[in-house]
């Protein structure tokens, strides 16, 4: 095998170079993959990806020239699978094949012997390339791919056409690709947009954003994060910022430090999730429609606004309301996750309270807090009337010299004694776990809502008003239940820092400058130099339209399209949309083929002569295809009858006299052109007939 | 009238080298396009005889230079000599200073010979002394060499390759040939070869050879085969320009002594053998392999398609 690599590299040594920078090509492609998608990737073969890229960059250069023997390689692939079988088996389908694809790539790439070692690899980087879309969508990443694509072809092409400089090809790579874009364009708009024939396996990714439980002082990491949470689209004015506040997840149970989700709650969602039954509150009031885009997070929680119900047909079969009025999608969103929700405001009020709802929000722990206790008792004999005692409690939080910090001391043991009467320091955190559990005490239910509050709101002209949600808008606040008014919100974040809610977090921590203080390049942070925030502006517009208009591209809006465009849908007026697409992607196709269809069409002669030599064809007589016309000739001569030969000889003769006689010289003869297309006509009739007599 | 000369010429060459009749064509046509021509082929192949008929057949001057190792270029060229009685240089001519010069065994000589002969080819004169004398018109070599292999040889550099407008190989005659070879040539019937035409009547062939037509369809196919041999990566060395030349003259010369005022390909395809082996391959060790890449590049294109 080796001894015959070698003199293939002799025979072909210029060529060689430039299907090694093919190859290495190849290795850089799948290095970049591999790496894009380091997340799911096991270490291991990422190591092995790194050996193929090595070994491929080592013949470049002509370190070393051995490529590993098959032996090697087949023991390796053996290993690697039963390696892979055994961390497969725990992390799921997706994970193990992505992973399978990417080993047989690495191992691939030590084994490039023949063509179709590299048609093999070629192929199989533009599945992991499509691959790369499951984990990664955003318009950086999509150009990432879009770039790696390209560089595919471009191995491609170098492999093909070694001698071709790469200046060259990159030149016909890119007009190729420019060629295929409208076409490509088209298609994305018109093909029907199918919902996946397959769900996507549950990818392995680190759960981001809001988690299930709450310590004081969690939210405080997350509001050092820039980065984007979710964006949301009014159809209308979006509410004012101390209206937005972005449900996400309601937590009921506390044992005197960390709020959770209450398990029954989470056993009731599971019934739900089995039974695919919907919660069903009670509407009441005004309402408004959004949009709303949700970054992946992997955990099925969605945002909304108090209180949502799924507003699109999509949305209604994806989305679960639960019994805490909150959303949940019916699988962890793994990727950008859009859906269309309607929010009455008003309706938290009109809801009921059962009496689950009331012995869930008035658990509280025995032990612990003590000061505490002690205060919520004293004021609860003072003030017997359940708002009076509210509003005690409340006014606890504004006459007290509490500060809003997202740098508070830590609080071990007894933190909302701590809090409440030694530090006086923290954030949203802080504040609403203190409340909700006063108001407990005091024998009010109560509960903790996390979620985000605010947003930037961003108004271009001729476009839907949409927030940009970072994950420092990360919040948490109190929703109590008194009989009167039922439901309430109640934020004691407010109370205590008024910007926090009116102008967002940026504001409120200008002071402390510890906004945003762990990540100093952030271009959130630095939005006081101007141009540097109209960059970060110009960019989140970017990612909210490629994900509105690219991502976001459903069958509905294609239906919108098809409405904006037709008016109304009907059967005719979709078939004329559909033929005409067809008609302008044949447009597009034949401007590029006509030119060259054109220069390559045959004259008469031409046609005349092919169509003598297809009726030898038929006959079982091929012309080799380098023979001229008078060898060719001469072997019908051989092989055939004289009432065979005689005609073709005819229009061989006639066929040179036209074809490489000088001009002049047959225009003065007894025939002129056309006569002699017609001669040939005549003797290729002649000729057919005879040929169709004898059997083949 | 003068066609006949041109058959009355190869069948007297035929009665000498018998059963050589498409050599004799090749290197007719090559002297036709006013190309040198290169013999190689083993010894006692021929080699010398058939040069030394053409130029009595073509009634050309004719000189031989036996290329040895130890052979300078004054040797060949000629040389000033001073004469005591006219008290100046006189120059002696050389054998090149003739019509057609059989360059014997060209490969046995240093490269310095070599060269000069190489020079006085392409240039078709030879400067001496500072001074420059111009070489009889037309003026023809013809080099013959024995295969690489062979011991004590000097290989013609690539460049000087491309000076032949032909190679060509005579090979073994068949042996209906070979008989008639030694009832004839050592028998009692001898042929005495005699001269067909004069010198004039020979360069006005060459400028009938020269306007045969060459159609668009077919110079697209001859540019086809060039091109083909500088994209593929099979051939170490490709077709050159000069190549490109050599072709279509070669090409008109043959379609001319087969009587035709035009190019068809198969004109190409009968000359291209001669003219491009010795071209994409700097020289032939392979004997086995004769032919070989000249014929990849025929089958390579199709002469038809448009």
């Amino acid at each position: 095998m080796f001894t015959r690599l070698k003199q293939r590299s002799n025979s072909q040594t210029t060529a060689q170079p430039s299907r090694n920078i093919a190859l290495l090509l190849l290795a850089a492609v799948l290095v970049f993959v591999s790496f894009s998608l380091i997340a799911s990737v096991l270490t291991w073969i990422l190591l092995l990806v790194v050996c193929g890229a090595i070994i491929r960059g080592a013949i470049y250069f002509n370190y070393y020239k051995h490529l590993p023997s098959i032996r090697t390689l087949n023991l390796l692939a053996i290993l690697s699978i039963l390696g892979l079988i055994y961390s497969a088996l725990s992390a799921g389908l997706l994970f193990g094949m992505v992973n399978l694809l990417i080993l047989a790539c690495a191992l691939k790439l030590m084994k490039m012997r023949s063509e179709k070692d590299v048609y093999q690899l070629v192929i199989s980087l533009l599945f992991l390339i499509g691959c790369g879309f499951i984990f990664n969508q955003s318009i950086g990443f999509s150009l990432f791919y879009v770039l790696l694509s390209l560089t595919l072809l471009l191995s491609l092409a170098c492999y093909h056409a070694p001698s071709i400089n790469i200046q060259k090809q990159l030149k016909t790579i890119s007009t190729l690709s420019v060629q295929a874009l409208p076409i490509g364009l088209l298609m994305f708009l018109v093909l029907p947009q199918l919902p996946p024939l397959w769900h996507t396996p549950k990818a392995k990714g680190a759960q981001t954003g809001l988690s299930e439980q709450i310590t004081p002082g969690d939210i405080a990491s997350l509001s050092q994060s820039s980065e984007l949470a979710f964006r949301a689209t009014f159809s209308e004015t979006p509410p004012i910022a101390r209206q937005r506040y972005w449900r996400a997840i309601v937590m009921e149970d506390f044992d005197g430090k960390t709020w959770r989700v209450h398990p029954y709650r989470q056993k009731v969602r599971e019934f739900q999730l089995k039974t695919k039954q919907q919660f069903k509150p009670k509407l009441t009031g005004s309402f408004f429609n959004y949009e709303v885009i949700a970054e992946p997070t992997n955990q099925p929680w969605l945002f909304a606004l108090d209180i949502a119900v799924p507003a699109n047909a999509q949305s209604i079969r994806n989305i679960m309301q639960s019994g805490d009025f909150l959303l949940f999608n019916q699988q962890p969103i793994v990727s950008k996750y859009q859906y269309a929700v309607r929010s009455y405001p008003e309706a938290l009020a009109s809801q009921s309270l059962t009496a689950n709802d009331k012995r869930i929000n008035l658990t509280l722990p025995q032990k612990g807090n003590s000061r505490t206790q002690e205060w919520i008792s004293d004021l609860r004999t003072k003030f017997p009337n359940n708002d009076d005692f509210v509003k005690a409690v409340l006014d606890y939080f504004v006459n007290q010299p509490f500060v809003y910090t997202l740098r508070p001391d830590v609080m071990l043991v007894d933190p909302v004694d701590r809090f409440l009467f030694d530090n006086q320091a923290g954030f949203c955190s802080h504040y609403a776990s203190a409340l909700a559990y006063a108001l407990r005490l005091g024998g009010i239910p109560a509960r903790i809502v996390t979620g985000y509050q605010g947003g930037e709101l961003v108004e271009n002209a001729g476009q839907s008003p949409y927030l940009s949600i970072y994950q420092y808008d990360a919040h948490a606040w109190v929703e109590t239940w008194r009989n009167n008014t039922g439901w309430q919100r109640v934020d004691p974040t407010a109370l205590v820092s008024p910007d926090r809610i009116e102008f967002g977090l940026r504001q409120a921590m200008q002071d402390e400058g510890s906004f945003l203080a762990d990540s100093p390049f952030a271009l959130a942070r630095l939005t006081n130099i101007p141009w540097l925030n109209n960059i970060r502006l110009f960019l989140a517009d970017l990612d909210y339209n490629w994900s509105r208009w690219v991502l976001g591209f459903n069958s509905e809006k294609q239906r919108d399209l098809f409405k904006s465009i037709l008016g109304k849908l009907t059967p005719e007026r979709l078939s004329i949309l559909g033929v005409g697409v067809t008609l302008t992607i044949a447009l597009l196709l034949s401007l590029f083929f006509l030119p060259h269809w054109l220069q390559n069409r045959l004259g008469t002669t031409q046609h005349l002569y092919l169509r003598a030599l297809g009726a030898f064809e038929k006959a079982g007589t091929q012309r080799e295809t380098w023979q001229g016309p008078s060898a060719f000739n001469q072997q019908i001569d051989e092989h055939y009858s004289e009432k065979i030969s005689q005609p073709f000889t005819q229009i061989t003769q006639l066929y040179l006299r036209l074809i490489y006689q000088n001009k002049p010289d047959a225009g003065a003869s007894v025939l002129n052109t056309k006569q002699c297309h017609r001669m040939m006509r005549h003797h290729l009739a002649l000729l057919k007939a005879e040929l169709s007599k004898k059997p083949t | 009238m003068l066609h006949n000369k041109l058959d009355m010429a190869i069948e007297q060459s035929c009665q000498v080298l018998i059963g050589k009749q498409q050599q004799v064509k090749l290197a007719l046509t090559c002297l036709l396009a006013n190309g040198h021509l290169l013999i190689e082929d083993l010894p006692g192949m021929g080699k010398t005889t058939l040069s030394h008929t053409l130029a009595k057949v073509l009634g050309l001057e004719y000189s031989r230079i036996q290329f040895t190792s130890d052979l300078l270029p004054a040797d060949m060229l000629g040389i000033n000599i001073f004469d005591n009685n006219e008290q100046t240089f006189r120059f002696h001519p050389g054998p090149i200073f003739n019509q057609l010069v059989l360059a014997d065994e060209i490969n046995r000589a240093s490269p310095k010979t070599q060269s000069a002969l190489l020079e006085a080819m392409e240039e078709r004169q030879v400067s001496l002394d500072g001074k420059t004398r111009p070489l009889p018109s037309p003026f023809f070599v013809i080099g013959t060499q024995n295969p690489m292999h062979q011991s004590g040889t000097y290989p013609l550099p690539e460049s000087q390759l491309d000076r032949f407008l032909m190679r060509i190989q005579l090979g073994y005659p068949d042996k209906e040939a070979e008989k008639s070879m030694l009832k004839t040539q050592l028998g009692s019937v001898q042929h005495e070869v005699k001269a067909v035409m004069d010198i004039a009547q020979f360069i006005e062939l060459q400028n009938e050879a020269c306007k045969v037509h060459a159609s668009d369809e077919l110079l697209n196919y001859i540019l086809r085969l060039v091109t083909f041999s500088r994209e593929s990566n099979q051939f170490a060395n490709p077709l050159s320009p000069r190549a490109t030349k050599a072709l279509l003259s070669s090409a008109k010369a043959s379609a001319f002594i087969n009587n035709r005022d035009f190019l068809i390909p198969e004109d190409v395809q009968a000359i291209l053998p001669a003219v491009a082996e010795h071209r994409l391959r700097s020289a032939s060790s392979d004997f086995s392999a004769q032919g070989s890449l000249s014929k990849l590049l025929l089958e390579a294109i199709d002469p038809i398609a448009a």
